[in-house]
C-alpha cells in the first residue's frame, strides 16, 4: 500500500530526512518513535503532500501511484489521512461546514454522489458519538478554542468521517487525559480493518496497550535506525534511545 | 494644483435655475473657504497615504438635466427583499420608482433647509465637507418622529452611469428623534465611466434612539468616492454601522462619531475588498465627549494584485469622559506581495477612568490552514475561498435585517470567488 525507498527531504536548505525505508501493507499497524526532532512529522508531512517541505531523493508510492508530485488534496482522496499533531485553529470557518466540504470532496474524488445536507448531519451525529463530542463541537469553528484534547478527538472525528486507507497520526495520544486515550484508541482499533492500514507516531507505550501493532520502528536523525516487534515499545520506554 | 474646473463648475450651478437661491450662501461661504484651503496635500496627518493627484487633475462637470435618465431607470439587479427604496440616478431624485416606510418622513434639501430655518447643519472637518456644501445636489433628508419604530428598512440607491465625466455630491440628513428606531441603507452602484462621488451624511440619534446604518460602495471601476459621514449621538442611543465596498478606482472613508449623550454606544464594522490597482481607504474618528460611552471599530481588509489600502482610526477619550470602553480592531489580509496596507490604529485618552485596547495585524492567508484543508480532500482553490470568507465574515455576521445580511454575503462571496 505505501512504499518508501531512500526517501531525503529538506526544508530551507537543511536536510531532515536522510533515507527513510519503510513498506506498510493493508491492515498493518506501524508504530514510528524517536527522539525530539527526529523528523517524524516531517514524515507525516511529506507523506501528506506539505510542499514547505523539498523531496530532494527517494521515492513514495501510494497504492501503486508516485506521490512525489500528487496535490495534497489528490492523496487524501486516494485515501491518505494525516491527523495532525498541532492541528490549525481556523476563526470563522465553521466545523461542520469544513467537514461536510471535506467529506464532499473527497466523496467526488472517489466518485461517489455528495451528501446531501440532511444526510451528512445523520452521519456525523453517528461519529460524533464515537468520538464522545457533543453536537455543539460542530457548530463552532474548526478548533477555535478547542482544549487540546478536543483538538485531537475532532482529528480522530475527521478521520472516521473521511474513512482512508492509511492513517497517520501524529501523537495523536499526546495530551489525552485516560478517558480520551481509550476513545482514540477504541476508534483506531474499530475502523482496524484488512484493507485500513496506520502508521502512529507516539513517545509512549500507553496507547499501545490498547492495541496490536504489527511493528516499531526507531526514527532517529533521519532515517529508521531500528524496527521490531510490539516488546521493542516497552524497551524504548525503559531504557530510552542513547543504547541504539 | 489647480482649483479652476472646480472654480468654473461652481459658477455654471449658480446660474442653473434648479439649484435653488436660498442655498446659495452657505454655498458660496462653503466654497470660498474651499479655495482658501484646497485639496488635502499628503503632508497633511491622516493623508499621508491618500494619494489625490488623479482625482485633482479630472474635469468633473456638475450633473446637469441631460444626465438625468432617459428612461425609468432599471432596478432589479439591486432588489432586497422587504425594504423600500429611494433612488438617485446621476444625482437626480427619481420619484416614479421611490417611497419610504410608514414613519419615515422624506424631504428635500430645501425643504429640510426651511425647516431648519436656514441653519442647515455643515460641518468643515475637511475640504470635502466644504466641496459637498458647495455642490451638493440631490438632498434627501429622512425625519422619524418621537417614539416611532420604523418596522421596514429604507434605502438609498445611488446609480451613476453613462460616459461624461460629472461629479454628484449628494447630501443626507437622517434625524431620529427620541426613542425611535431605523435601519437605513446607503448604496452605491453603477456603471459612470468618469465619477467623482463626494456624498455627506449626517446623522443625529436623539436619546434612547437606535440605528442600524448598512453602507455599501460598489461604484463603478472608474469612481473616485469620497465619503464624509458625520454621526451624532445622544444619552442612551445605539449606532451600528456596517460597511462593505468592493468598488471604485479610488474610495476614501471620513467617518466621524461623536458620542455625545451619557450609556451611548456605537460600533462600526467596515470590511473592504480591493483587487487591481483600487485604494480602498478608512478615516474613522470616534470622540468619546461623555462619561459611560463605549465604542469600538472593527476594520477589516482583503487585498489582491496591487491594490493598497489605509486605516486611521482615532479614537479620542475627552478629560471628563469617565467609564470609558473603546475598542479598535485592525486585521488585514494580504493575497499578493505588491498588495500594501497601511494601517494607523491610535488612542487619544485624557481620562483615567478608561478601558480600551487597540490592536492591528497584516499577513498573508495562514499556509498551515490552508494545507490542513487540503490534506482533507478539499482542492486548493476551494480551500482558499473558505479561508477568505472565514476571515472576513465576522464584520458582517452581526447585521440584523437578514436580507440585507444575505445580500452582503451574496455579493462577498462572488467577489472572493
Ligand atoms: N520550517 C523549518 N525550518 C527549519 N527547521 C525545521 C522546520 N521544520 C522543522 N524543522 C526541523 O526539523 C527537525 C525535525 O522536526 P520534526 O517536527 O519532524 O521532529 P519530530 O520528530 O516530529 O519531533 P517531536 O517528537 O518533537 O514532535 C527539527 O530539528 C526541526 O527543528
Ligand atoms: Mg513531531
Amino acid at each position: 500500500m505505501l512504499k518508501i525507498k531512500n526517501l531525503h527531504a529538506q526544508v530551507e536548505g537543511k536536510e531532515i530526512l536522510k533515507g527513510v525505508n519503510l513498506s506498510v501493507k493493508p491492515g498493518e499497524l506501524h508504530v514510528i518513535m524517536g527522539p525530539n526532532g527526529a523528523g517524524k512529522s516531517t514524515l507525516a508531512n511529506v507523506l501528506a503532500g506539505r510542499d514547505k517541505f523539498e523531496v530532494t531523493q527517494g521515492k513514495m508510492e501510494f497504492s501503486g501511484n508516485s506521490l512525489v508530485d500528487m496535490l495534497p488534496e489528490n492523496r487524501a482522496g486516494e485515501g491518505m489521512f494525516l491527523s495532525f499533531q498541532y492541528p490549525v485553529a481556523i476563526p470563522g470557518v465553521n466545523n461542520m461546514y469544513f467537514l461536510k466540504a471535506a467529506v464532499n470532496a473527497v466523496r467526488k474524488y472517489r466518485g461517489d454522489d455528495e451528501l446531501d445536507a440532511v444526510t451528512f448531519l445523520k452521519m456525523i451525529r453517528e461519529k460524533l458519538k464515537v468520538v464522545e463530542l457533543d453536537d455543539s463541537f460542530i457548530h463552532r469553528p474548526v478548533n477555535e478554542g478547542f482544549s487540546g484534547g478536543e483538538k485531537k478527538r475532532n482529528e480522530i472525528l475527521q478521520m472516521i468521517s473521511l474513512e482512508p486507507k492509511l492513517a497517520i497520526l501524529d501523537e495523536t495520544d499526546s495530551g489525552l487525559d485516560i478517558d480520551a486515550l481509550r476513545i482514540v484508541a477504541e476508534g483506531i482499533n474499530n475502523y482496524r480493518n484488512n484493507d485500513r492500514a496506520f502508521i502512529l507516531i507516539t513517545h509512549y507505550q500507553r496507547m499501545l496497550n490498547y492495541m496490536k501493532p504489527d511493528f516499531i520502528h526507531v526514527l532517529m536523525n533521519g532515517k529508521i535506525v531500528k524496527s521490531g516487534p510490539k516488546e521493542l515499545a516497552h524497551e524504548l520506554e525503559e531504557k530510552g534511545y542513547s543504547w541504539i | 494644483m489647480s482649483l479652476t474646473n472646480f472654480q468654473n463648475e461652481f459658477q455654471k450651478l449658480l446660474d442653473r435655475k434648479y439649484f435653488s437661491p436660498e442655498l446659495h450662501p452657505v454655498r458660496k461661504d462653503a466654497f470660498s473657504k474651499f479655495e482658501a484651503i484646497g485639496f488635502p496635500t499628503q503632508k497633511w496627518e491622516n493623508w499621508r497615504f491618500t494619494n489625490l493627484s488623479a482625482l485633482k487633475e479630472n474635469h468633473y462637470l456638475i450633473s446637469e438635466v441631460k444626465d438625468a435618465p432617459q428612461k425609468t431607470p432599471d432596478i432589479s439587479n439591486y432588489k432586497i427583499e422587504d425594504l423600500q427604496t429611494i433612488v438617485i440616478y446621476n444625482g437626480h431624485f427619481q420619484q416614479d420608482i421611490s417611497s419610504v416606510p410608514e414613519g419615515v418622513q422624506l424631504l428635500t434639501g430645501s425643504e429640510y433647509n426651511e425647516l431648519k430655518n436656514n441653519q442647515l447643519n455643515h460641518s468643515e472637518k475637511s475640504p470635502f465637507d466644504l466641496l459637498n456644501t458647495a455642490f451638493m445636489d440631490s438632498g434627501v433628508c429622512l425625519i422619524v418622529g418621537k417614539n416611532t419604530i420604523v418596522g421596514t428598512p429604507v434605502r438609498i440607491l445611488f446609480i451613476s452611469d453613462g460616459d461624461s465625466s460629472i461629479m454628484v455630491n449628494p447630501r443626507l440628513h437622517i434625524d431620529i428623534e427620541s426613542g425611535s428606531l431605523l435601519t437605513f441603507i446607503e448604496e452605491y452602484v453603477g456603471n459612470a465611466t468618469s465619477l467623482f462621488q463626494n456624498e455627506a451624511v449626517y446623522i443625529t440619534i436623539e436619546k434612547n434612539s437606535e440605528v442600524e446604518h448598512i453602507r455599501i460602495q460598489s461604484s463603478s471601476e472608474n469612481t473616485h468616492h469620497m465619503a464624509n459621514l458625520h454621526v451624532e449621538q445622544f444619552e442612551d442611543s445605539q449606532y451600528n454601522f456596517y460597511q462593505y465596498e468592493d468598488g471604485g478606482k479610488f474610495s476614501r472613508n471620513n467617518i466621524y462619531v461623536d458620542l455625545n449623550g451619557e450609556n451611548s454606544e456605537c460600533r462600526i464594522n467596515c470590511l473592504s475588498l480591493s483587487r487591481g490597482t483600487q485604494h480602498l481607504d478608512n478615516n474613522i474618528v470616534v470622540n468619546h465627549n461623555c462619561p459611560h460611552t463605549d465604542s469600538s471599530q472593527i476594520v477589516k481588509s482583503v487585498l489582491f494584485d496591487k491594490s493598497t489600502g489605509v486605516f486611521n482610526g482615532r479614537t479620542v477619550v475627552q478629560k471628563d469622559a469617565q467609564k470609558i470602553v473603546a475598542h479598535q480592531s485592525n486585521k488585514n489580509l494580504l493575497l499578493s506581495k505588491s498588495a500594501k496596507m497601511n494601517s494607523n490604529p491610535q488612542l487619544e485618552i485624557y481620562a483615567d477612568d478608561v478601558k480600551c485596547s487597540h490592536g492591528s495585524t497584516t499577513g498573508q492567508l495562514d499556509d498551515d490552514a490552508l494545507f490542513y484543508f487540503q490534506s482533507r480532500g478539499i482542492p486548493k482553490n476551494e480551500a482558499f475561498v473558505l479561508l477568505v470568507s472565514g476571515f472576513v465574515i465576522e464584520v458582517m455576521e452581526k447585521i440584523k435585517f437578514e436580507p440585507i445580511k444575505n445580500y452582503i454575503d451574496k455579493k462577498m462571496n462572488t467577489w472572493i470567488a
